[in-house]
């Protein structure tokens, strides 16, 4: 008595067996992640509710008070803005670790133990191996971190305008906790690490350098973000500060005939000052420029970068299935030379 | 050319890009239904020969094919077991099967399996990772033989194993396999090992292949002389395979073709005989008489 079936649909059933082998070896990194989604949220929400009206009205009786002692609740402030900055490095922290496990424990530890040659000779193309080793950790990466980002979003958001100390959009940990950017980072962290685990076999090798490497592609995007989207321009007289607040792109003095100019160093913005004056008035100075991206370009600016970075991670995804297939034997039907 | 399991012609593989060569210039081809045991010291390619075939790696120049296909295009008719018998630590012993009845849904034999399984006294619900090296290898050939490959490939399969466990699994590897006509493609460095249940040799030395062909045309194709080491007629030395001196006496592995000397002894090698006196004598090239009867092993 065997348990043949002579027609079986080729394809459903090894698919979800494949899915079933890879949530069951996964199954602690899983509960993890869910319990992390779950308590991220939890806090999130906190952070949005209590911990912010609790902040603000402690705000609102500080900047209320014209004496010289008052009473507010200063822990409210403190716990909110700690709990804020807390929550956003926690979300931000994901990419890395994303990065960290997929080299490691999803594809590394698999190369080292020689695991994914028992998969590849049970049936599973190494092809199919590594889409399945993609695209369900994808999905979950991308549900939570989506999730998380459109929490942290609305948490950010209850703070404006009635905290003092509420981060605004432009500071650099809220602007890459507040939208889709930070899902890419995830998404591509886990191609990353998924490559370098394949190159380098090794589980602890690729637990070292996959974050490094998405720490690197995360400072790359940093240094380009300004330049994804045309910037805004506003000038100043010279007796005013710089104008505009947002992204920085460039600033700097004018002159009459609309050149620009670097600030004269050790002056910066400071023109009324006799030797800085008389050094402005070398170069003509009518004012100051800036060129930045008020809060308008977020999405712009958050829309270009997460296609920029899932670029890259389909790249990082090709170049695996390129490396793998490279390796294991090709399952092209072959061309016969005459021979 | 159904008739053929496996064929490899001027297979090479190298190991980093300017690293040493495996394997290298390697050309023969094993019939269907054999059971042919790879033999050659440490070292001297079988693993490469055998993940090549599995299709676990590519080979860095020739052609290798497995089933008359690129061994890639026919991973669900051949079962492979790594010389580590690697297995996923965290599942169960179930579990494993399970994994394997899933991934080859069409040709699943959960009975082979379970038999492997059930005489290695193991307790289902137990988890890979606390199994013994002897539990660990019948975990692994019961998911290579309940795949119903046509072709298996074994490396080292037995060395975790007792003497008792080795032979009740030889037995049972043997019974499959002459049940499914599988092709059995199994290494060593033990040659005792594999002496009664092999009926094709290939042996491996240095990368290349020094042997290849049905055992029986091999021994009959070889004879061992033994006569007086100073006595005036000596075999012919482009027939000596390889030659010792004990004492006075001399003892000389030769080809069939050649003559036996006046006054000497000839009797049949055994296969260990044979596979010593070529890993002994390096230089030696391969005779190419078996390569063209062994159609005739089959």
């Amino acid at each position: 008595m065997t348990t043949l079936t002579p027609t079986a649909p080729h394809g459903r059933s090894e698919l979800l067996a494949l899915s079933g082998l890879l949530v069951r070896l996964h199954r602690p990194a899983l509960i993890l992640w869910v319990a992390f989604v779950l308590v991220m949220s939890a806090l999130l929400w906190a952070v949005g509710g209590p911990l912010a009206d609790a902040s603000a009205s402690a705000w609102a009786d500080y900047e209320a008070c014209t004496s010289q002692r008052c009473a507010y609740d200063q822990d409210a402030i403190i716990l909110y803005r700690d709990a804020y900055t807390y929550t956003t490095l926690a979300l931000l922290a994901v990419p890395a670790v994303v990065a960290a496990w997929a080299g490691s424990s999803l594809v590394g530890r698999e190369l080292e133990s020689g695991t994914a040659r028992l998969a590849w000779t049970l049936g599973v193309s190494p092809s199919r191996w590594l889409a399945a080793k993609l695209a369900l950790p994808a999905a979950a990466v991308a549900a939570g971190t989506g999730l998380l980002a459109v929490f942290h979003r609305l948490a950010w958001s209850t703070g404006q305008g009635r905290i003092g100390s509420a981060k605004s959009w432009y500071s650099t940990a809220t602007y890459y906790a507040n939208g889709p950017v930070v899902v890419a980072l995830a998404l591509a962290g886990l191609a990353f690490g998924a490559l370098v685990g394949l190159l380098w076999r090794r589980s602890l090798a690729a637990l070292g350098t996959a974050p490094l490497g998405l720490l690197l592609l995360w400072g790359g995007l940093h240094l380009v973000t300004p330049h994804l989207w045309p910037s805004v321009t506003r000038n100043s007289s010279p007796a005013e500060f710089l104008p505009g607040a947002g992204i920085n792109v460039d600033q700097g003095v004018v002159d009459s005939s609309g050149g620009r100019h670097e600030f004269v160093s050790g002056c910066g913005q400071i023109y009324d000052v006799a030797p800085c004056r008389a050094a402005y008035d070398k170069l003509d100075a009518v004012g100051f420029y800036h060129d930045y991206h008020p809060a308008s370009h977020f999405w712009p600016l958050q829309l270009v970068s997460t296609a920029l970075l899932l670029a890259v991670a389909a790249l990082f995804a090709l170049a695996a299935f390129r490396l793998l297939r490279h390796r294991t034997a090709s399952t092209r039907p072959e061309v016969r030379t005459a021979a | 050319m159904t008739n053929t399991a496996m064929e490899a012609v001027e297979l090479g593989k190298k190991f980093g890009r300017r690293g040493t060569w495996g394997l290298r210039d390697c050309t023969f081809r094993l019939p269907a239904g054999c059971v042919c045991a790879v033999v050659g010291p440490n070292g001297a390619g079988k693993s490469t020969l055998l993940s090549l075939a599995a299709g676990l790696e590519a080979p860095t120049e020739g052609a290798l094919h497995a089933l008359g296909e690129q061994p890639g295009a026919v991973r669900a008719r051949v079962g492979y077991v790594a010389q580590d018998k690697p297995l996923y630590p965290q599942l169960t012993v179930a579990e494993t099967l399970r994994t394997g009845a899933g991934l080859n849904p069409a040709r699943w034999d959960a009975d082979a399996a379970e038999q492997i399984v059930a005489g290695g006294d193991l307790d289902p619900r137990s988890r890979v990772r606390s199994l013994s090296g002897g539990q660990r290898t019948r975990v692994a050939l019961a998911l290579a033989l309940a795949k119903r490959p046509e072709l298996l490939l074994l490396d080292e399969p037995m060395a975790d194993l007792d003497p008792l466990a080795r032979h009740e699994l030889m037995g049972l590897l043997m019974t499959r396999a002459a049940e499914h006509g599988t092709t059995v493609v199994m290494s060593s460095h033990v040659v005792a090992e594999l002496d009664d249940v092999c009926d094709h040799l290939l042996l491996l030395r240095d990368g290349s292949v020094r042997l290849d062909g049905g055992t029986d045309d091999l021994l009959q194709s070889h004879t061992v002389a033994i006569g007086p080491a100073d006595a005036a007629d000596q075999p012919d030395p482009h027939t000596v395979v390889e030659s010792r001196r004990t004492g006075r006496q001399l003892t000389a592995l030769l080809r069939a073709e050649a003559p036996v000397p006046e006054g000497w002894r000839s009797e049949q090698p055994s296969l260990e005989e044979l596979v010593l006196a070529y890993l002994r004598a390096p230089q030696t090239p391969a005779p190419s008489a078996p390569a063209e009867t062994q159609e005739a092993a089959v």
